[in-house]
């Protein structure tokens, strides 16, 4: 387990989840493509923390903040999802061309 | 104790609790509705009647989640007990976050309860787990307060610090708000009575309404299991698990998760399920401000 | 041993992750997620991130199953059951996974990554507590400020009655063609289906609607002919 592995891993939990963020049609899947980016930097973050900073606990912080960003993201996104069904009986990206009424 | 043998004790001590558990429910309820004794046998009866039936299954049923959830709630059972010392410094998992990793079972529990309930592709069964997801999510945040006041004396979030912070004082006298709430816990991850918004009998069995033959007993094991686990947690985190005069360590923890199990039993059989949202009403607005002020109580204490 | 239970679970994130956008039913899709998150809490706790690994299945098993209950409730196809066609820009958004996966890699590879790991038997725990509650506790109350904004402004935004109004008032849902009829179920004058196929208005997205033969009231009577 090595410093280069673990970013690597990272990089491809990230780019699975670019993907995901930018394929997916309905809202909800979209998120998951987000949450997966915020997995692979939540394990960079980790891997940082354990292998470079001799134990400094700043790295564990980040980490906390990460999850947060994730709960975060997922709270707004769901209400904006509730939001926008009721206005538009809309769950894909698609029929939301404007952000006008 | 090293692992083998303390892994050897949390499989016999599953195993005999799991049977006392049937042996204790089907008394409860039996002494309710005014009915004859019950065999120490009559759980073997029952396991050996679900197994010989046939396992019937339903259109196009999410197969995979359906065996894991059976499979996983009783892991998750598993490792709950896992995580309770059978002595000073002696747990299988003896990490310094366990108090944490419980907290993830509770979690998880609710995943596996929700997966239960949707495989089978049947309408109770997912009503009902729809129902639990409700109910299950806002009662473990409710544990988790209850949990951190707990861990608050022993300054660790170690459950064999926590039980040995109990030497002079158990937390049930320390934090009395801590029990009763843990045990509404212990309800839900059980699911039963006031709780048992997954499995319960007016939705026919609700998550288990399509298990039958193996599957069936195989779900009830895990229920029964995690209904060890849970108070075996509870016991070493109020009642001071492993600590007493005179016997071994692992006497009175049994002892202990033995009284505690029968008080959830007898609760489930007593008191009576509400709606649904009369019951959030009752965790959002009722009981998660005891919470706090559990939380809050165990903060003074500590600072003084 | 170490290195091989790192492999394995970093295998498993990484093919679970993938499975998410594969699998056709959406709790499948959910709990993949989830198993990929636990995966990576299981590698952060070989990297003796005590808590921060175990804090992770905690939170992402509660995340997931909301994510699941959403999944449920808007999704026009939760189970997979039928078939149709859930991804747009396909090609593309390949590209740009794999672009960012191999950039991201020669970056790393082509960086001289410093080497100071942790310390054996340091109490990581104790340190995140100390830090949290000491050095960094502006940082730390910050984040804990932007979660009850977080759930303020999520109350707000999901509420249905707001200042001016039900927020869905004269909400029509989107033409099946652009400039079209609204979609959705029309209101039967005649009564008797309350309750019944309340959501129809996924159904314009699946290609194929199913037979269904329990629905008298023509549940999908009101769809143009079948997209194939």
């Amino acid at each position: 387990m090595t410093l280069t592995a673990i970013l690597v891993v990272a990089a491809a939990l990230f780019g699975i989840g670019l993907f995901g963020a930018l394929s997916q049609k309905s809202f909800v899947m979209l998120m998951m493509g987000l949450e997966l980016m915020l997995n692979g930097t939540l394990l960079a973050a980790v891997g940082f923390w354990a292998f470079t900073l001799e134990g400094a606990p700043k790295g564990q912080l980040l980490a906390i903040l990460v999850m947060a960003v994730m709960a975060v993201e997922l709270a707004i996104g769901f209400a904006l999802v509730v939001a926008v069904y009721r206005k538009r009986q809309a769950d894909v990206v698609e029929s939301l061309g404007t952000l006008k009424q | 104790m090293t692992f083998a043998p303390a892994l050897t004790t949390l499989i016999l001590f599953l195993a005999i609790g799991i049977w006392i558990a049937a042996i204790l429910d089907a008394v409860f309820y039996r002494r309710i509705s005014g009915q004859g004794g019950v065999s120490v046998l009559s759980p073997f009866y029952a396991a050996a009647a679900h197994l010989s039936r046939q396992r019937l299954t339903t259109e196009a049923p999410d197969r995979l989640n359906w065996y894991l959830a059976i499979a996983g709630y009783l892991a998750i059972a598993t490792i709950g007990l896992a995580v309770v010392p059978f002595g000073p410094e002696t747990a299988v998992i003896g990490i310094k976050t366990s108090v944490v990793l419980w907290g993830a079972c509770e979690s998880l529990v609710v995943v596996l309860v929700f997966l239960h309930g949707w495989s089978p592709n049947s309408p109770l069964a997912l009503i009902g787990a729809y129902r639990y997801v409700a109910i299950g999510l806002p009662i473990m945040l409710l544990s988790m307060f209850v949990l951190i006041a707990a861990a608050l004396p022993a300054r660790s979030l170690d459950l064999r610090d926590i039980v040995a912070s109990q030497e002079g004082l158990w937390n049930i006298i320390r934090q009395p708000l801590g029990l009763p709430l843990f045990l509404l816990l212990g309800l839900s991850l059980t699911l039963r009575g006031p709780f048992d918004y997954a499995d319960s009998a007016d939705l026919a069995g609700g998550t288990s309404v399509e298990d039958s033959g193996a599957n069936r007993a195989g779900w009830q094991v895990a229920r029964l299991a995690m209904l060890v686990g849970f108070s075996a947690i509870a016991a070493s985190t109020f009642l001071g698990g492993y600590l007493g005069p005179i016997l071994p360590g692992i006497v009175w923890l049994a002892i202990k998760t033995l009284i505690l199990m029968a008080v959830v039993i007898g609760l489930s059989h007593l008191l009576a399920r509400m709606p649904v949202a009369r019951m959030l009403g009752l965790i959002w607005k009722f009981l998660l401000p005891i919470a706090f002020v559990d939380l809050l109580l165990a903060g003074l204490v500590a600072l003084a | 041993m170490t290195d091989i239970a790192f492999y394995a679970l970093s295998a498993l994130a990484i093919w679970s992750g993938w499975r998410v956008f594969r699998v056709d039913s959406m709790i499948r899709a959910t709990f993949a997620l989830m198993v990929s998150f636990i995966c990576v809490g299981g590698i952060a706790l070989l990297m003796s991130a005590d808590y921060i690994g175990i804090a992770t299945v905690f939170m992402m098993a509660v995340e997931m199953m909301v994510m699941g209950l959403f999944m449920v409730m808007f999704m026009m196809n939760p189970a997979g059951l039928n078939p149709m066609q859930m991804v747009h820009q396909h090609r593309f958004s390949i590209g740009a996974g794999i672009a960012a996966f191999i950039g991201l890699t020669v970056a790393v590879l082509a960086t001289n990554l410093p080497n100071n790991p942790l310390p054996a038997g340091r109490d990581t725990l104790h340190d995140l507590g100390v830090e949290l509650l000491g050095g960094s506790m502006l940082i730390f109350e910050t984040a804990g400020v932007t979660l009850l904004a977080t759930m303020v402004g999520a109350v707000v935004l999901s509420s249905r009655p707001g200042r001016f109004g039900d927020s869905d008032a004269g909400a029509v849902p989107p033409g099946l063609q652009p400039g079209g009829q609204p979609a959705g179920r029309k209101v039967e004058k005649s009564g008797g289906h309350g309750g019944h196929g309340g959501d129809s208005s996924h159904d314009m997205n699946m290609k194929g609607a199913p037979k269904s033969d329990d629905a008298p009231h023509k549940r999908h009577g009101k769809m143009p002919e079948e997209e194939s």
